[in-house]
């Protein structure tokens, strides 16, 4: 069966039975046909646990994700899900809550983020460019938001966390989704060691390195400033 | 709407010169007659990825009829489509939406302002408005939406160049609708389809927009309408019926059908059984098998072209 699978699919372009094969990611079922949905190179991942007997079809997105080793959770989009790994700006800090802009998805531990380059711009640009508060054009607005609440920050000692010693507007988050959230808000938890902030500037405006857990410190002035730290990598 | 924040042309238009060569009857322009075969194609030129900033993009273009040896005429001789297609997302609702488990999709198509030979507006008009809805109910039955829950895409759709309504040296009633808009929907569904790929949006199939049309090109009025594929309103004398369908040639589905005209007296030619708007629905999907074989390779070379 496995020279009529195609190297290269197109919409709706059919991939094999659906009685040999199971409709992974890019692909739908039609009629017992795998069909693929997205324009991709076609990967046949082989069954690999006693539960699943047929193999998976799916439909790579570019050619990283079609090196990527097949996952027990597979996923359908791009878009952020429950316990993916999201990098994410701080855009505000209210008492309560602190409000992120996602900038990236990474889908699992093995990522390199110098590889990664997402549909709309240069991932290393997003990171290291300071948003500026006066421009009205920013695209924080067209990223999908997220919101880490108070009690989501830090597992221990929730009741005495104060948000501004947490985060700063502008710092770069890895955060993990907790839910999906209402209509517009993804919720974001950092109460792991790995998970927090990763990029700062201190308030004269150099990059700061991470001191310890709760402190990051400005390698000129020397001074250090409160932040909830992931734990470097 | 008005628009009063521009200085717009004359509304009208102005009153192309006449030049002393085409006083004398000898050399005026004569109408462009098809050349083509009834179910032959104009040439089209496809291509995605052009516009960098956006997630997906397409450009489809079709080739004009030549214009006749003896053409001296300073004005163009026949009008050809052109258009870009973008596609933004997915990306987050705005901010009062509701929730939407599944993708929303939003169309806009827009004819620039020098599209047509009577200038277009600023503002998007009615006409535009109902192209919009057209594209809109063409894709929506080819996405598949519970893949990209609370997010959206807008699909953007600028007509650089569209089909004449009429030919230009007609006078202004002598065909009555706007014809030309059936070509440029059809161009539209399949420019938008060849930009969803593209953008990796997840379909069921590449929808591909096809166009079909009855002519009456003979002076005797009894004489019965051909029915020919691909139809340059400007080549016939006059069109009495004609239909768009967005069609899915993998699955055999119609996702989106326009007919438009009035068929109720038109027969076809003897041995025909079918009813005209069958004929009419089979030359559209004829039309767009057709345009499907182009948008396939089109989108296939793509992928290749992103594995080097």
């Amino acid at each position: 069966m496995a020279s009529t699978i195609p190297t290269v699919a197109i919409p709706g372009q059919i991939l094999g039975p659906a009685t040999f094969y199971s409709a992974g990611p890019g692909t739908h079922i039609s009629e017992n046909n795998v069909y693929a949905s997205i324009a991709g190179p076609v990967i046949v991942d082989p069954a690999q646990t006693k539960t699943q007997k047929k193999s998976t079809l799916r439909v790579a997105r570019d050619l990283l994700d079609a090196k990527r080793a097949p996952v027990q959770k597979p996923r359908f989009n791009t878009l952020p899900a429950v316990d993916s790994i999201v990098l994410a700006r701080v855009t505000r800090v209210q008492r309560r809550q602190a409000t992120v802009a996602i900038l990236a998805v990474l889908d699992d531990a093995s990522f390199d983020p110098s590889q990664y380059t997402p549909d709309n711009e240069k991932f290393a640009s997003a990171l290291t460019v300071a948003p500026n508060p006066e421009s009205h054009n920013n695209t924080d607005e067209l990223r999908f938001q997220g919101l880490i609440r108070k009690e989501d920050v830090r597992a221990v000692e929730k009741d005495r966390v104060v948000m501004e010693e947490m985060f700063r507007v502008g710092d770069i988050v890895r955060g993990s989704v907790v839910s999906m959230g209402d209509q517009s808000f993804y919720y974001i938890t950092t109460a792991r060691n790995d998970l927090g902030v990763i990029m700062a500037r201190s308030d004269v405006g150099n990059m700061m390195f991470p001191a310890s857990w709760k402190e990051m410190r400005d390698p000129v002035t020397n001074v250090a400033e409160p932040r909830k730290v992931a734990r470097p990598l | 709407m008005n628009d009063r924040r521009r200085v717009n042309g004359p509304a009208e238009g102005t009153r192309r010169p006449v030049f002393a060569c085409h006083v004398d009857t000898a050399s005026a322009p004569t109408r462009p007659q098809r050349q083509r075969e009834p179910k032959a194609f104009r040439k089209i030129a496809l291509e995605t990825g052009l516009t960098r900033s956006a997630s997906g993009s397409s450009y489809i273009e079709v080739q004009p009829s030549p214009p006749p040896a003896s053409y001296n005429s300073l004005i163009p001789h026949s009008s050809s489509l052109k258009l870009a297609c973008s596609v933004h997302g997915p990306k987050p609702l705005p901010r009062s939406a509701a929730f939407s488990p599944n993708l929303v999709l939003t169309t806009h198509v827009k004819y620039a302002t020098f599209a047509t030979r009577k200038r277009r507006a600023h503002v998007r008009d009615a006409s535009e408005r109902d192209l919009g809805v057209h594209l809109e109910t063409a894709l929506r039955g080819a996405i598949i939406a519970d893949r990209w829950p609370k997010s959206g895409i807008d699909v953007t759709v600028t007509i650089l160049e569209a089909e004449d309504d009429r030919w230009w040296a007609d006078a202004p009633d002598s065909h009555d609708a706007s014809w030309g808009m059936m070509n440029v929907l059809a161009g539209c569904i399949t420019a938008a389809s060849a930009a969803l790929a593209d953008a990796h949006i997840d379909c069921l199939d590449l929808v591909t927009g096809g166009m079909a049309a009855l002519v009456s090109d003979d002076e005797n009025p009894d004489a019965p309408p051909k029915l020919v594929l691909d139809v340059d309103p400007s080549e016939h004398r006059s069109i009495v019926a004609a239909c768009v369908v967005g069609y899915m040639p993998g699955r055999d589905e119609i996702t989106q059908l326009w007919l438009k005209g009035d068929s109720s007296n038109a027969v076809l030619e003897d041995g025909d059984k079918r009813t005209v708007h069958e004929a009419l629905i089979d030359g559209a999907v004829t039309a767009a098998k057709s345009v499907h074989a182009v948008l396939a390779e089109v989108v296939r070379e793509s992928i290749l072209a992103a594995g080097q």
